[in-house]
């Protein structure tokens, strides 16, 4: 069985283990979209009151949020490892995959799937047919966007969560990043200039995740689809480079686990 | 009135001497964990550059029949400052707790003599009055260095009383969301509600007061407007007045949050005790 089969094993496991308990299930979901909702709530509000920042009106953002909410629902269902990586690392419960013969990111990535993260996908894609303005002859940009954004959020957080191989108070911290590079994704792309433009398309790349697809959607192009496949690669290269160097570490003894 | 049993005073005492070094022991963690509490500090001030934009953008585009009429002179730039200073402030207990319980790691705990749940909660009071100072600093040198208009330096120390029981209503409040793990699995759901009605009641994001009337009057009165609102109003208008009010109704939501806890916990160990971790 290649890599890709094995991964496809685990995550089918991962995400019938989280469908299990129903009642459980509902619950996360329904307070997932709660969660969406107020979010939504706060920006309607915003722009009930400033009617427009930078030129993005409520429309624009309804859109960035609608593809921030579906990323994040498929990074969750079907990469939901990636939200506790620091903490297994710092816990040493990758021992237990050293000694199996296939890949130990993709097994951890797959190693769970969020329940909530399916009321994310529901209001996310709710969101993109009913607000955002797009017609159903988009649906195929959309998917390039979704395809190119879930890779940089991925993969982002997977470089945040090896930073548990360098510092012990990572857990955390790799959380707060992945939080941070989400509120980032979450503001109108007009407000970001000089530092902020360049924090927003390095460190914490929320351009990547959905501001260069906010842009390829409202006006496609091979320059801005060049973007998206591009930071895609890019960040997806990056995350495997983060975890092998942090591995070598690992494997070194020099990580401190407990 | 009939005084305490001696042993039942010596059992207080003998708890609050444990949260108290627990409570010592969060501090001493977060600054021996200084990178991360730089770290912490940084983003603070990336998150501080890019909500000041938005504001700024926003008071400079000047829309008319907008409420960027009713913003105040210096913008909202301090306001945001002091809420997201709380909000950022405030240790991820409920992490813990839902470890804790996910993982069963709570039953050892509930055969020490010292609670768990005080112990928990001293420490991560501890953890996030560490995080107060660094962050705090953090964002009174990037003030310094800004050149922006300050409000009279009493606003600063108003504002810091009441950030500190901000922070506290803030562990508190997250406390519950941690308890959820004994019904939910993950409680991812319950604090991101949480955090949004922070951002959205506590008026994270924009003052409470530029919010409808009607919704003023209800959001005034919860948990989340004395979390972060009356902290951060003390930068667009400090006064011995307000600040008195907001620190008896910041004590009073201790108080309510504090019982509501304890009811939950015995619930949770009644689940417990039937049902097993």
């Amino acid at each position: 069985m290649n890599a890709a089969a094995t991964y496809a094993a685990n995550i089918a496991a991962a995400i019938r283990t989280s469908l299990m308990d129903r009642t459980n299930f509902i619950l996360q979901s329904l307070g997932m979209v709660v969660n969406d909702v107020f979010f939504l709530t706060l920006w309607y509000m915003f722009f009930a009151g400033f009617k427009r920042v930078g030129g993005w009106g409520l429309t624009d953002v309804a859109l960035l949020l609608g593809l921030v909410m579906t990323i994040v629902g498929i990074a969750g269902v079907f990469f939901g490892g990636f939200r506790d990586m620091a903490a297994v690392i710092l816990r040493g419960e990758i021992d237990a995959l050293l000694t199996q013969p296939k890949g130990v990111l993709a097994r951890l990535l797959a190693r769970e799937s969020i329940a909530n993260a399916w009321g994310d996908i529901a209001m996310g894609l709710w969101m993109l047919a009913t607000f955002a303005g797009l017609s159903w002859r988009e649906i195929p940009f959309v998917l390039i966007c979704l395809i190119g954004g879930t890779t940089v959020y991925v993969a982002s957080a997977v470089v945040y969560a090896s930073l548990a191989f360098w510092f012990a108070g990572a857990r955390s911290f790799a959380r707060d990043l992945t939080d941070f590079m989400l509120m980032f994704s979450s503001y109108p792309g007009s407000i970001f200039t000089g530092a902020t433009k360049f924090v927003a398309y390095t460190l914490l790349p929320a351009g990547f995740v959905v501001l260069a697809p906010v842009t390829f959607l409202r006006a496609p192009a091979l320059a801005s689809f060049a973007v998206i496949a591009a930071s895609a690669l890019g960040y997806a290269a990056l995350a495997a480079l983060a975890f092998q160097l942090g591995m070598r570490r690992y494997r070194q003894g020099k990580v401190a686990i407990g | 009135m009939p005084s305490m049993p001696q042993t039942a005073r010596a059992e207080l005492s003998g708890a609050l001497a444990a949260a108290f070094g627990a409570f010592a022991l969060g501090v001493r963690r977060n600054l021996a964990n200084w990178p991360i509490l730089m770290g912490r500090s940084l983003f603070y001030l990336v998150a501080m550059t890019v909500l000041s934009a938005l504001w700024d953008k926003v008071s400079v585009q000047n829309l008319p029949g907008t409420l960027a009429a009713v913003l105040p002179p210096g913008g909202l730039t301090l306001y945001i400052g002091v809420t997201e200073w709380i909000a950022l402030s405030v240790a991820a207990i409920h992490l813990r707790l839902e470890d804790d319980i996910r993982l069963g790691l709570l039953e050892p705990h509930l055969l020490r003599p010292k609670p768990y749940l005080l112990q928990r909660i001293a420490e991560s009071l501890g953890d996030s009055f560490g995080r107060l100072l660094g962050i705090g600093a953090a964002a009174l040198l990037a003030l310094a260095l800004s050149g922006r208009a300050t409000p009279p330096p009493v606003a600063f120390a108003y504002a810091a009383v009441l950030g500190m029981f901000g922070a506290a209503i803030g562990v508190l409040l997250y406390t519950l969301v941690g308890l959820c793990a004994f019904w939910i699995r993950r409680v991812l759901p319950p604090y991101l509600i949480m955090q949004k009605a922070m951002f959205l009641l506590g008026g994270l994001f924009a003052p409470i007061t530029l919010y409808p009337a009607w919704l003023y009057r209800v959001v005034v009165v919860t948990p989340f407007a004395a979390q972060t609102f009356f902290a951060g109003n003390q930068m667009i208008a400090p006064s011995a007045v307000t600040f008195g009010y907001a620190l008896l109704a910041q004590l009073a939501w201790i108080a309510v949050i504090a019982v509501l806890i304890a009811l939950v916990w015995r619930a949770a160990l009644r689940k417990i005790l039937r049902e097993g971790l």
